[in-house]
């Protein structure tokens, strides 16, 4: 028996998706198509991330999906280097970063197309997909051109 | 409820090992039975018992939860039991709930306990339970976040705004584990403690956390006794009495937490706590504060306002809040001096504010300890529950 396959009788390596809610499809449904939908409330404007039922603002129902610039600037960040759950062993190492969109909301994301020592806080990121399936992609983040 | 109407009035605890020789009920037994034995009180004095959610353990939280310590324990009067769960900050409810028992006539006496048991937990099993507790399962967790991650992109960008350095850092778990290698309690008992030089040169996890920055998941248990302000005085043994409380908010989805109205949280509820308490902050003798990571340390530092802005990791690099520093901080040295047993360091952290009120912690023993400062967090950080405890009542 390999030791990758000792591992995966262990240990749950499939790729974790994300739980979804019926108010927060869209959202994914625009990610499959290279779009990052952030929720509007028309009530009182505010810009929504993450997706809600209602908006948290006010509690109007009504709501609506714009895209985004996908600009967007490093908050903060951490790159992994040792443990994380075996299924993202295979990643390392890797970026998480919160990142604060244009639009205003920050998310939890990954810093892609870059070197680790080479990200920075303040630092100009775009949003790149990355297809976990067919039903998901997930918002990465790569330096932004110049 | 929160002000001067609730003593602890005794204290159990087993260290804190791995022992994975020691069932769940073989702790729970010994820590009740020395918190009731402490107490002064007998089996059938107990009118409640309340348990801190032990978390990771399903089996035992059924049991727990469906009432079976009383049972267990033969306590003849024993009027009612429940599990409470706010994670790291379940031990605070306990204690609040214990307060509203007293005061609507439950119970006379309430006892208060944790236990976990971490090294029988298979180790998948683990991996699983803190890869997805405290994390957003649709925003954060398909990213491959993690605990230790949370706390590196808060300490990162605590760095990034103040300067901190990573050796200032490193410096955090010198002086926890000063006050962990003093306490019998402690995993890290009687072991050397780690220059902060040392503790950079472990492996590095995730920035800028090393692996000495980390906690060692532990085996432990502690147990306290409840009853009224009014009838530990009358009572006359060496007690802890609570004089204050505050609390706050932040988030739940680390992503969603400002960092700014945090630092404010923290700063806002010692100062609500003290105020309660009637002293002011040069009054408290021991700062216990609970983190579970020594990286939010200096942050603390300076939302209490006992460090500069940007100051906090110079003054644990001075040795400031180390064994023997000027002052005393965290003296069970927190998660990363004690290891970690999930829910169970505050209530630890709980015994050990009652233990050097009473006058009982042997080497760590702050001299005429009269307030202690004490804080809880759940999760991984939604809250901040502050909270001042006296020798003496009001």
């Amino acid at each position: 028996m390999t030791t990758q396959n000792a591992q995966a009788e262990q240990f749950d390596m499939t790729r974790p998706l994300p739980i979804v809610q019926p108010w927060s499809e869209a959202f994914w449904a625009g990610a499959r198509e290279g779009k990052l939908l952030l929720q509007h409330c028309k009530e009182c404007s505010a810009t929504i991330f993450y997706p809600r039922k209602f908006c948290p603002e006010c509690w109007s129902a009504d709501i609506e999906w714009r895209q985004a610039s996908g600009k967007a600037t490093v908050y903060t960040f951490s790159t992994a280097y040792d443990m994380v759950e075996p299924r993202f062993w295979a990643d390392l190492p890797y970026t998480i970063a919160y990142v604060d969109l244009a639009e205003g909301p920050r998310m939890m994301t990954r810093i892609v197309d870059c070197a680790p020592e080479d990200i920075k806080v303040g630092m100009k990121v775009e949003v790149t997909f990355h297809k976990l399936d067919d039903k998901f992609s997930l918002p990465f983040f790569r330096p932004a051109a110049k | 409820m929160g002000a001067n109407k609730i003593a602890i009035i005794g204290i159990g605890e087993v260290p804190t090992r791995t022992m994975p020789e020691r069932s769940r009920w073989d702790i729970i037994y010994d820590t009740c039975m020395e918190a009731v034995r402490d107490s002064g009180l007998s089996k059938n004095d107990i009118g409640a018992v309340i348990s801190t959610s032990p978390q990771a353990q399903p089996q035992l939280t059924a049991e727990l939860a469906f009432g079976k310590l009383p049972e267990e324990l033969g306590l003849e009067n024993c009027k009612d039991t429940c599990v409470v769960n706010a994670g790291g900050a379940g031990t605070s409810n306990c204690l609040r709930l214990a307060e509203q028992y007293i005061a609507s006539g439950v119970a006379d006496a309430v006892l208060v306990h944790h236990v976990t048991v971490h090294s029988t937990i298979p180790v998948p099993d683990l991996i699983a339970f803190f890869a997805k507790a405290g994390v957003d399962l649709q925003w954060e967790y398909p990213f491959g976040s993690t605990y230790n991650i949370i706390m590196g992109l808060m300490a990162n960008r605590y760095m990034h705004e103040t300067g901190c350095t990573p050796l200032q850092m490193a410096s955090v778990v010198t002086a926890l584990r000063s006050w962990a290698s003093r306490d019998p309690h402690s995993i890290f008992y009687g072991k050397a403690v780690p220059s902060p030089e040392k503790v950079l040169e472990s492996s590095l996890l995730n920035t800028p956390l090393h692996k000495r920055e980390s906690n060692i998941l532990a085996d432990g248990g502690c147990a306290m006794v409840v009853v009224s302000a009014e009838r530990a005085k009358k009572m006359g043994k060496p007690a802890a009495y609570k004089l204050g409380e505050s609390v706050r908010y932040f988030s739940a989805t680390p992503m969603m937490r400002n960092m700014e109205k945090m630092v404010y949280g923290l700063r806002d509820t010692a100062k609500e706590a003290i105020a309660q308490a009637g002293i002011t902050s040069s009054d408290v003798d021991i700062w216990n504060v609970y983190l579970a990571y020594p990286l939010a340390h200096p942050i603390m530092a300076e939302a209490l306002e006992i460090a500069p802005f940007g100051q906090g990791g110079q003054y644990f690099l001075e040795g400031r809040m180390s064994f023997g520093g000027d002052i005393p901080w965290s003296t069970i040295g927190d998660a990363p001096g004690r290891g970690h047993t999930g829910s169970g360091v505050s209530a630890a952290v709980y015994v050990e504010t009652a233990r050097q009120l009473m006058g009982k912690a042997g080497e760590r023993q702050v001299p005429d300890c009269a307030y202690v400062y004490q804080n809880t967090s759940g999760g991984s950080g939604f809250n901040n529950i502050a909270t001042i405890w006296g020798r003496d009542p009001k």
